[in-house]
């Protein structure tokens, strides 16, 4: 029987080198494009018309829009409008990535921390030096809350800098792990219906069933939060609240 | 705070999964091979990439420019929605008024109508009153006419039976003009 882990294996496609460095067209870099044709098709393609009344698939791209367009607002204000771009991007390309996870014999890109990570480190990255840019050295007030005794601060400031630089961990092991979490489970499940047979395998299939379902939540959901504390992590840069 | 809390549980995750991972694959999780990291970052590169400029050129452009012209047509219509309705009331309005100030021309003209009506009324009321007043003079006068004539034809008769019976009572005639004034006394006192 195959190990739950096989489905996450990269596998090259195509094998290119550029410079002694692996560029090699993978299965992952398959469905990362996959993704991004799909994101053009809904985005581009459905918004063609530019139809006053819209369709199906100009609804599709109008929601996710103002769906990120509202986040945006709601947990940045106007100065983020600047960064709407690419927070839709990134909430896109996630989203695609997930959901076409599901897809039986695809491949997820977001299930590899490497890609994850990376993802997070550029947030993170991205916000400090937009911070640093914005308030210069004030932006370390940050890490100072207001209103609480210098004694507490002592032990405050060293949680608020951890939790500070634990934030493209957190952000990028939260997707990453559930990602993981949920396409082995239904591996290990799928192990099960096999192994108890026609008789008893019912029971496992129909908790893939239902768990199916859960998973392209979790898809969706994993974006979103991604994307939202994004916009979290971009708000405390821009206006230094805590 | 939040997000440290949330950290712990996925490094708790990650690191029960890493242990259940190795578990199940005898060669370890795929997601630790760091030969598989220089593919799968460069990828993730052009692919974020590609997808950025296609989201902020052509996409993002194109539905907000949608989303406004849909926003202005909506406004646009509403506006004049309420226009027709302002419209709709300043005709109302004028109808009323108009319909108003007919109702008042109709009770001003009713009224100065039934005020000629009235002063025509009792002009020829009093006409009627001044010609019914002649007659009755008229008739009056004659009245008076005639019985001054049947008194004067009294007075004679009277005068005429006194004459006889004088005559007859005196065995004489009377003196006419003396017995005259007597009678015409008489017929005074007696008061017609």
């Amino acid at each position: 029987m195959h190990s739950p882990m096989e489905q996450f294996e990269i596998k090259r496609l195509l094998h290119f080198n550029l410079g002694g460095l692996d560029v090699s067209f993978t299965n992952s870099s398959l469905w990362m494009i996959v993704a991004v044709i799909l994101a053009t098709g809904v985005f581009v393609v459905g918004m063609r018309q530019r139809a006053l009344v819209p369709g199906r698939l100009q609804s599709v791209a109008e929601l996710g829009y103002e769906f990120i367009a509202g986040m945006v607002r709601d947990n940045v204000g106007d100065q983020g409008k600047k960064y709407f771009p690419f927070i839709l991007t990134l909430f896109i390309f996630i989203l695609f990535c997930n959901v076409l996870g599901m897809v039986p014999f695809s491949f997820t890109p977001t299930s590899h921390i490497v890609v994850t990570f990376a993802m997070a480190l550029f947030v993170f990255v991205g916000v400090t030096l937009i911070g640093l840019a914005r308030h210069g050295l004030h932006f370390f007030s940050l890490f100072v809350p207001k209103g609480v005794p210098w004694v507490l601060l002592l032990l405050l400031v060293p949680i608020e800098i951890i939790s500070y630089f634990i934030r493209p961990f957190s952000l990028s092991i939260r997707l990453f792990a559930n990602m993981l979490a949920g396409h082995t489970m239904l591996k290990v499940f799928g192990g099960f219906v096999v192994m108890m047979g026609i008789l008893g395998g019912w029971a496992p299939l129909a908790f893939i069933v239902v768990f199916t379902g859960l998973e392209l939540l979790i898809a969706f959901l994993q974006a979103y939060v991604f994307a939202i504390l994004t916009c979290l992590y971009l708000n405390d840069a821009i206006h230094l609240h805590h | 705070m939040r997000t440290s809390g949330y950290s712990a549980l996925a490094a708790g995750l990650f690191g029960s999964l890493l242990v259940s991972g190795t578990a199940f694959a005898a060669g370890g999780m795929p997601q630790l091979d760091y030969h598989s990291f220089a593919p799968q970052l460069v990828w993730l590169a052009i692919a974020f990439v590609v997808l950025y400029l296609v989201m902020s050129r052509l996409a993002v452009p194109a539905i907000s420019d949608t989303l406004d012209k849909r926003q202005a047509k909506i406004q646009g219509d509403l506006d004049a929605a309420e226009k027709a309705n302002e419209d709709t009331r300043a005709l109302v309005a004028a109808y009323e008024k108009r319909l108003a100030d007919a109702r008042e021309e109709s009770r001003r003209l009713q009224r100065t109508q039934a005020e000629t009506d009235s002063a025509l009324a009792s002009a020829r009321f009093t006409e009627l009153g001044e010609k019914l007043n002649g007659r009755i003079a008229e008739a009056e006068k004659r009245i008076a006419g005639q019985r001054d004539t049947v008194m004067a034809g009294l007075e004679q008769m009277a005068g005429e039976i006194a004459q006889s019976a004088y005559a007859k009572l005196a065995g004489q005639p009377a003196d006419e003009g003396a017995l005259g004034a007597k009678v015409a006394a008489a017929a005074k006192e007696t008061g017609r």
